[in-house]
């Protein structure tokens, strides 16, 4: 990406024409022009000679190219093996199901890509190459944008579009006229004895610029997102509320620089889940709507406000944002146990085992209960249905809400020290109850044999996964994903191009007029057609005008 | 919501008619290839009035033309003479035999049942027609198509055709075939105004880049075939290639293609980006769709790089750009298929 020479320095005074330019006019790219000498490597062992030589091969183009396809070749095991990141699960089953080569690819990394040292080696890289790439050319455009095109070349019939003509004008007032057209297309003249140089379209390098430093704006935002951004996740039965705190949160991911008393002190509650289905057709059982009716408080003390959380529309308290994720049944159990005292009655969060039909599995478990503590594991049916002899849900709105529970009596072994989670049942300290297998309805009860109690099945409630996000790197990624969207608009649409005119008088005495243009760049094409135009414009105003006086008056 | 049958079903039969159309069309471009009547230089000059911009070089402004190639030093690989330059030059209308004519008719008649098989799929559904993966494809062909059609009014080398025509038959096929979905309403992820911009981009972008495409494979042909005739290993006016713009000409095109679809595809990638942030929480999370569109970007950024960088212009970077449409193509029919991400929706179950 290293420009080698400078602008003025491939057109200088004695420059032939052509033969200097080839780099220029292939220059067509976002990166402008990339022609580079090779640099010789030092002959001897010194320091500064060495990093010189290291920074010219870091900051030119074909490393830069060399990295990007690292970039893209490193970016294909993020997708193809499961990431730690997004599928924590999938990484677990993949250790499982390969546990040979699993240790190996995770010693590269390779289950988590995007955060791996060797990943963000690539990009920094390419970013320094970037910086080194771009910064000099910043500098140098500033310089530029002021400075006069350079003298135009000796022959411009060697160059790739060129005119000749006559005109009865003297040469002096073919001169004046030819710099009168061109100034007032807006092009940045420089002129001589005999000669006019003209410029124009300086913003394409502008937006060139513009495209290489918003992607840096880009990393900085991610990077910001990473140091003050918080996500967490939370699981919220109809009825229920929550605060955003750290003890109130499940799955808790805090930036680097963030500390609890950082995050927003909003609380909310679930009012009412709605959702529906498709009822018919072979789109049945696809949902068609989720909706998660809360109220909010946005700072303690505030009046609570209301808002529908649905898919596509978070919620936003004061730039933390509340998604709906997901959804599911809540049964409500209550457990007596077998003194007849009442051991459990509440909600319990099922998860759907079957997303189409939403056939959701949960456990209930009861510590409390005497003589022996009491466990419950089984399936909660939206809509159930009896497939010869087999219970199965045939929808996932609960039209006909039923559950079916397998009892266990024993030792649940929530007090060896060892996590549990809430929706397994650990059987090893316990015995299943013989039991036929019933179905419950809302309000049916289940009597455990020998007197060990009973389960009700009082009604359902239903629950929703909520996501709290904070990204402070949002906006700033936004506006320079647009920045770098506008630069590269303007370096594609925007043609430098130079054109030139050379006036002297021919052998049969009149004027002669040379007309030759020259785009630097012309990634849109177009330059033939615009410089056809321009040189016909040109002739004009050298056959008609035939006084100066006349120009003025156009 | 009650989706129209009878819309649908017309909507069915007309993308079938535009299969059925644009293979006529393709057999009639090959037809011309292979038995057009090849008119001669001499009698179409004096037709050839209206001037053809790029491919035929300056001499709009009526002067003293500039001698030697149109395209100066510009590129290494201009190893096309002059003469067979000028000669393949593909010219205007007036110089295309019967078959090519009936060929470019049967693009349009095509492209008129495509357009409306589109529409009728919307209306059908009552939304933008690009909501599931056979949508998506029967959408990006016709951007395609209308692209080509586009591209060949100004630059006219309708011979390109055989190869366009080709690869959207097979892509229309295989969306009728094996992809087919039938029309239906959307999921509650998938209802958003952000569809119909964030997926227009895309389909926009990966219609243009398909054309580019087909032009790069066109190019390393025409781009062998120069430089075996330049080494005299294949006769300098091959009946099949004089056709055909130049390697030169091809290469410019298909840049030119490239840059007009990859600010698209940005626009698309920022577009997703904002719409993943409503719906999922987060604008970048390297769901494999997201990291796929991330490798295509970044090798069609390669390639617009390679084409300033000495020693990688011409084939090297026709390459590149071939590679940046596989990672594309493997991302469509591979990723949004079978790997499981955010971004399943492609209705194949």
């Amino acid at each position: 990406m290293t420009d080698v020479r400078s602008p003025q320095a491939g057109n200088g005074a004695a420059a032939p024409g052509v033969a200097e330019e080839p780099a220029d006019v292939a220059g067509e790219t976002i990166a402008g022009v990339a022609d580079e000498t090779e640099t010789p490597r030092p002959g001897g062992f010194g320091a500064v000679a060495w990093a010189r030589w290291a920074w010219r091969q870091l900051t030119s183009m074909r490393i830069a190219l060399v990295l990007l396809f690292l970039l893209a070749l490193g970016s294909v095991p993020g997708s193809l093996l499961p990431q730690q990141g997004i599928d924590p699960a999938g990484v677990q089953q993949y250790f499982t199901a390969h546990p040979a080569l699993a240790p190996f690819l995770n010693a590269l990394g390779l289950f988590n890509v995007f955060a791996a040292p060797w990943f963000a080696a690539i990009y920094l890289l390419l970013f320094v190459s970037l910086a080194g790439c771009v910064l000099p050319r910043s500098f140098r455009l500033a310089r530029t944008a002021r400075a006069r095109p350079p003298q135009a070349p000796r022959h411009l019939s060697r160059l790739p579009n060129s005119v000749r003509y006559e005109t009865a004008m003297t040469t002096e007032e073919a001169s004046a006229a030819a710099a009168a057209f061109l100034t007032r297309r807006h092009f940045r003249l420089s002129q001589g004895e005999g000669w006019l140089s003209a410029e124009k379209g300086y913003r394409r390098e502008a937006g060139n610029l513009l495209f290489h430093v918003a992607l840096m704006g880009v990393l900085v935002s991610i990077g910001l997102g990473g140091l003050f951004g918080y996500k967490a996740d939370r699981l919220l039965v109809e009825g229920t509320s929550f605060a955003d705190t750290v003890t109130d949160l499940d799955a808790y991911h805090p930036g680097h620089l963030v500390s609890p008393n950082d995050l927003a002190p909003f609380s909310l509650t679930l009012d009412k889940f709605s959702a529906s289905y498709v009822a018919s057709g072979p789109d049945r059982n696809q949902p068609e709507s989720f909706n998660a009716h809360v109220s909010y408080t946005a700072q303690p003390g505030d009046a609570a406000r209301t808002y529908d959380i649905q898919v596509n529309h978070p919620l936003n308290v004061d730039a933390v944002k509340v998604y709906l994720l997901g959804h599911g049944y809540a049964p409500v159990f209550r457990v007596t146990d077998g003194q007849g005292k009442v051991v459990y009655d509440q909600a319990t969060p099922f998860l759907p085992a079957d997303q189409s039909t939403y056939l959701s599995e949960g456990v209930v478990k009861a510590p409390d209960a005497k003589p022996q503590q009491l466990g419950f594991a089984g399936v909660f049916l939206p809509t159930a249905v009896d497939v010869s002899g087999q219970l199965e849900s045939a929808f996932p709105a609960p039209y006909l809400p039923a559950v079916s529970m397998i009892p266990y009596v024993g030792n649940l072994g929530l007090n060896n020290g060892v996590p549990q989670s809430v929706y397994q049942l650990n059987t090893t300290g316990m015995h299943r109850l013989a039991t036929p297998v019933q179905v419950l309805t809302p309000g049916q009860s289940m009597k455990l044999p020998g007197g060990a109690g009973t389960l009700t099945f009082t009604g359902y409630r239903q629950w929703v996964s909520l996501q709290v996000t904070y990204d402070p790197g949002q906006v700033p990624a936004l506006i320079s994903g647009i920045a770098a969207l506008a630069g590269l608009v303007l370096s594609f649409l925007v043609r430098r191009r130079r054109i030139f005119v050379r006036t002297y008088r021919g052998d049969s005495g009149r004027t002669v007029v040379d007309v030759a243009g020259l785009a630097r760049s012309d990634v849109g094409g177009g330059f033939e057609a615009e410089f056809g135009e321009l040189a016909a414009g040109l002739k004009s105003v050298h056959d008609h005008d035939s006084s100066p006086r006349s120009e003025e008056t156009e | 919501m009650s989706d129209n049958l009878g819309l649908a079903q017309l909507s069915d039969h007309l993308l079938i008619v535009a299969v059925v159309v644009y293979s006529l069309a393709m057999l009639a471009y090959a037809g011309d290839f292979a038995y057009g009547r090849r008119v001669k230089a001499a009698g179409a000059a004096g037709k050839a009035a209206r001037p053809v911009p790029e491919l035929a070089g300056v001499g709009a402004s009526g002067g003293a033309a500039t001698p030697g190639t149109p395209e100066g030093p510009e590129q290494p690989t201009a190893a096309v003479p002059p003469a067979a330059t000028a000669d393949s030059a593909p010219g205007d209308a007036g110089r295309l035999g019967p078959l090519i004519r009936g060929a470019i008719a049967l693009t349009y008649l095509g492209l008129a049942a495509h357009v409306a098989g589109v529409i009728t799929r919307g209306l059908a559904v009552h939304r933008v027609p690009w909501g599931d993966m056979y949508e998506f494809i029967t959408a990006l062909t016709c951007v395609t198509v209308i692209f080509f059609v586009a591209l060949m009014m100004r630059y006219r080398a309708w011979h390109l055709g055989v190869f366009v025509m080709g690869a959207v038959v097979v892509a229309l096929g295989l969306a009728q075939t094996i992809i087919y979905t039938p029309a239906g309403p959307l999921v509650p992820a998938l209802k958003s105004y952000w569809l119909a911009i964030h997926v227009a981009a895309m389909t926009l972008s990966v219609g243009i880049f398909f054309v580019a495409a087909v032009l790069g494979v066109v190019y390393l042909f025409a781009e062998r075939y120069s430089r075996r005739a330049a080494a005299g290993l294949s006769p300098a006016n091959h009946g099949i290639m004089r056709r055909l713009p130049s390697a030169v000409e091809l290469d410019r095109l298909t840049y030119r293609t490239v840059v007009f679809g990859f600010p698209i595809w940005t626009f698309g990638i920022i577009a997703g980006a904002i719409w993943a942030d409503q719906a999922w929480g987060r604008y970048w999370g390297w769901d494999p769709v997201e990291t796929w569109a991330f490798i295509t970007w970044v090798i069609y950024a390669c390639f617009l790089h390679a084409r300033a960088t000495a020693g990688w212009r011409g084939r090297r970077a026709a390459y590149i750009q071939l590679i940046a449409f596989g990672c594309l193509l493997f991302n469509v029919l591979v990723v949004q298929t079978f790997l499981t991400g955010l971004h399943s929706y492609a209705g194949l179950g």
